[in-house]
């Protein structure tokens, strides 16, 4: 088959490409980065030991102060070293003197003031060198906050630690009923799934479909098309692109995917990343079925529309209400996770534009019955091949053009008459 | 081998090819020619089912055009277009994989070639590093490396130096002998003068002339008379039988009504100067092709014939 002689040039040319290389090692770098370096920054950051003054104007607070700060670093000492440094309201400014030439000359890092109405009002007072360090500071505030609560329980008789288990959330567990059995999976989790999977949908899809276009125009530019079709139909040749540069996405999902299944694996150990995505084999391969299909309904249209411009600039401009399309699906998700059997999603889903995202999305979500997969999949197909039938006109017609670009009017003509 | 009936093309209201009929058989290179926009290369595109036309038909091998046909037929565009970042040999491999030929087939074929036009060390390099002349070699390849039965060839002489264009008039020649048939379109008419064995000149889409070429030079090569002559050319057309007097560089092209007596027009001319040549024979094909859209009442631009 010519076809997949034009696919089989099309995928080695790409997959050689430095960029190729660049996008694919780069992407998963980004992504584990993304999830990764928080994670680690979390776990590494505060391991510096924080030598701090208290001044405790109430005379009573200290103790439990510094009970709740009992955070230790790594090598098994204690994080916060406090000194209670004891001062009465009059010779409070001698001692903050004092104790901000501490500050400056580094034998602390900081002090603080607890205010003699603080269990009224709720406010105390840092001084410190750099107030940069966001994490420790807040560590303190919890524990003097923790503290002054206790205090004003205790002022009303109740016992702080009884009072924080009564106050015990209740958390509603949900769980997706599938055919078969259960998925316990939280209603976040699911609509983050589904984001970023729809995202690397979109973004995959758009780029692919543009790759496209921008080949058969830059083919039709360097005049290689009149050649080719001198020895295939219009249809392999724009077919088999497509199945190129089709492949070349597929590939970069599997090499995506084995970094994915190894930063993952690695994750779950961390237990971080799975608290806010979830995946299994029955997403992975809707995921690959929905894009596969959305990236030849789209990208055969990108085709019809590279074929009839002779340059980027031009296919921008004509490209312009397709990717809108494109875009618009990421308005409806929320209407779709409000009520994702609604007629709204239901009939979103079944509309080729919107189909290859949103029928993903809903099964993520809360699984459709059968039938509407299939009708999706069966009317997303039958657009493509209408799809193909159209551009592969227009392609007929326009791969030859150069010079003007056809106005709608043509183009119809060229429908018409081809 | 290769028939049109009436093929006729137009494009926003221009004929660019107007019913053309021609038969094309194998054995004998096939002249193609007329002016810059006369149709050849619309024309060539009808052949090779990359246009279809509006009306008429195209008939290969005796029958009407398939994608299967494609396999057997070489072509050579006027706008030559190659792959720019692709390797030499593997570009050759791949348009020889689209013409169904098996790429280790193709590979030791393509090397063949390569080695023959002077291109053997090139085989690993990219088609952009390449000149325009050696690109046009590595087209040309492409074109025959499927071994086609028909072999069409647009403007294959522009922009290469006289020892490349003598290589390919024997490739073409070879090919011929082989029993391909070939179809070769220029504008520049003197160059396959001596190619040809039969031609079709066309202008502005129409046939103006068809048939053996030595026919053809016969029956118009009778009333010409070349001459280098010191005096006036405008003497010359005082002389009753002159139809025509063309100027090229420092000879006079006279053209003669039929049945002038040359040695009548020669007294004629002794008298009104020096004749340093006079040569009664052929006429060049440019000369033909004026001459006959003159006849016609046809205009010709000057800037469009570029004969020399």
């Amino acid at each position: 088959m010519k076809l997949f002689k034009v696919a089989k040039r099309e995928y080695l040319d790409r997959v050689r490409k430095k960029s190729f290389l660049i996008g694919t090692i780069l992407g998963p770098l980004l992504m584990a980065g993304w999830i990764l370096v928080p994670g680690l920054l979390m776990k590494n950051a505060p391991e510096s030991r924080m030598v701090m003054a208290v001044v405790d104007l109430t005379r009573s607070l200290y103790a439990g102060f510094e009970a709740s700060l009992d955070d230790t670093l790594s090598s098994g000492s204690k994080m916060f070293v406090l000194r209670n440094v004891a001062a009465t309201e009059d010779q409070l400014d001698g001692v903050k003197k004092g104790l901000s030439a501490e500050v400056a000359a580094g034998a602390i890092e900081g002090y603080i003031v607890f205010p003699p109405d603080i269990v009224e009002k709720g406010t105390a007072t840092y001084f410190g060198k750099k107030v940069s360090n966001i994490r420790t500071l807040e560590r303190v505030e919890n524990a003097l906050n923790e503290t002054v609560v206790a205090k004003r329980l205790a002022v009303q008789g109740l016992e702080y630690a009884k009072v924080t288990e009564m106050l015990k959330r209740v958390n509603v567990e949900t769980v997706q009923v599938l055919k078969g059995g259960e998925k316990a999976s939280g209603f976040e989790q699911a609509y983050l799934t589904s984001i970023i999977f729809i995202m690397i949908l979109y973004m995959t899809i758009l780029l692919w479909g543009i790759a496209v276009q921008r080949s058969i125009i830059e083919e039709k530019n360097n005049r290689v098309v009149e050649v080719l079709l001198s020895s295939l139909k219009p249809f392999d040749l724009m077919a088999g692109k497509i199945v190129g540069v089709g492949a070349v996405g597929l590939t970069q999902y599997a090499i995506w995917g084995i970094f994915a299944v190894g930063i993952s694996s690695y994750a779950l150990t961390s237990g971080q990343f799975t608290q806010y995505v979830s995946f299994d084999a029955v997403t992975i391969a809707f995921f690959v079925l929905f894009f596969v299909l959305g990236f030849l309904f789209y990208s055969t249209l990108f085709a019809g529309i590279g074929a009839i411009c002779n340059t980027d600039q031009e296919a921008q401009q004509v490209q312009t209400p397709l990717v809108m399309c494109l875009a618009a699906t990421f308005l409806i998700p929320l209407a779709v996770m409000q009520n994702p059997d609604g007629a709204f999603a239901t009939v979103c889903s079944m509309i080729p534009f919107f189909a290859p995202m949103l029928m993903f999305m809903r099964i993520n979500i809360l699984m459709p019955p059968a039938w509407q997969i299939a009708l999706s999949v069966v009317i997303l197909s039958a657009s493509i091949y209408i799809a193909g039938i159209v551009s592969a006109k227009i392609f007929r017609v326009g791969i030859l053009m150069y010079g003007k670009r056809p106005d709608l009017r043509e183009v119809f003509k060229w429908l018409r008459r081809a | 081998m290769l028939e049109l009936f009436g093929i006729t093309k137009r494009y926003d209201g221009i004929t660019a090819v107007d019913a053309l009929s021609l038969r094309i058989e194998p054995g004998g290179i096939f002249g193609l020619l007329g002016p810059n926009g006369a149709g050849k290369t619309t024309t060539i595109r009808m052949i090779m089912g990359v246009i279809e036309p509006d009306e008429g038909e195209v008939r290969i091998f005796g029958e009407p055009f398939s994608e299967r046909i494609k396999d057997s037929i070489g072509y050579l565009p006027e706008e030559r277009g190659l792959y720019r970042k692709m390797k030499i040999l593997d570009h050759l491999v791949f348009l020889g994989e689209i013409k169904s030929v098996p790429a280790g087939v193709a590979r030791a074929r393509g090397k063949k070639w390569l080695e023959r036009l002077d291109l053997g060390g090139w085989a690993d390099k990219t088609v952009e590093s390449l000149s325009k002349g050696m690109q046009q070699k590595v087209q040309f390849i492409a074109t025959v490396l499927h071994e086609p039965k028909l072999v069409l060839l647009d403007e294959p002489f522009t922009g290469l130096d006289p020892i490349n264009t003598g290589i390919f008039k024997d490739i073409i020649e070879e090919l011929q002998q082989s029993g391909c048939a070939v179809v070769l379109s220029t504008h520049v008419m003197e160059q396959v003068e001596k190619l040809c064995k039969r031609i079709c000149l066309i202008n502005k889409g129409k046939k103006i002339l068809e048939g053996p070429l030595a026919d053809i030079k016969m029956q118009f090569g009778q009333n010409v008379v070349t001459l280098r002559f010191s005096g006036d050319p405008a003497y010359l057309e005082r002389h009753p039988g002159v139809e025509r007097v063309g100027t090229f560089g420092q000879e006079l092209t006279v053209t003669l009504t039929a049945g002038t007596d040359t040695n009548l027009f020669l007294r004629h001319a002794l008298e009104g100067g020096k004749v340093e040549k006079f040569e009664i024979g052929e006429m060049s094909l440019h000369d033909i092709f004026i001459a006959k859209v003159k006849s016609e009442g046809g205009e010709v631009h000057d800037e469009a014939i570029q004969g020399r």
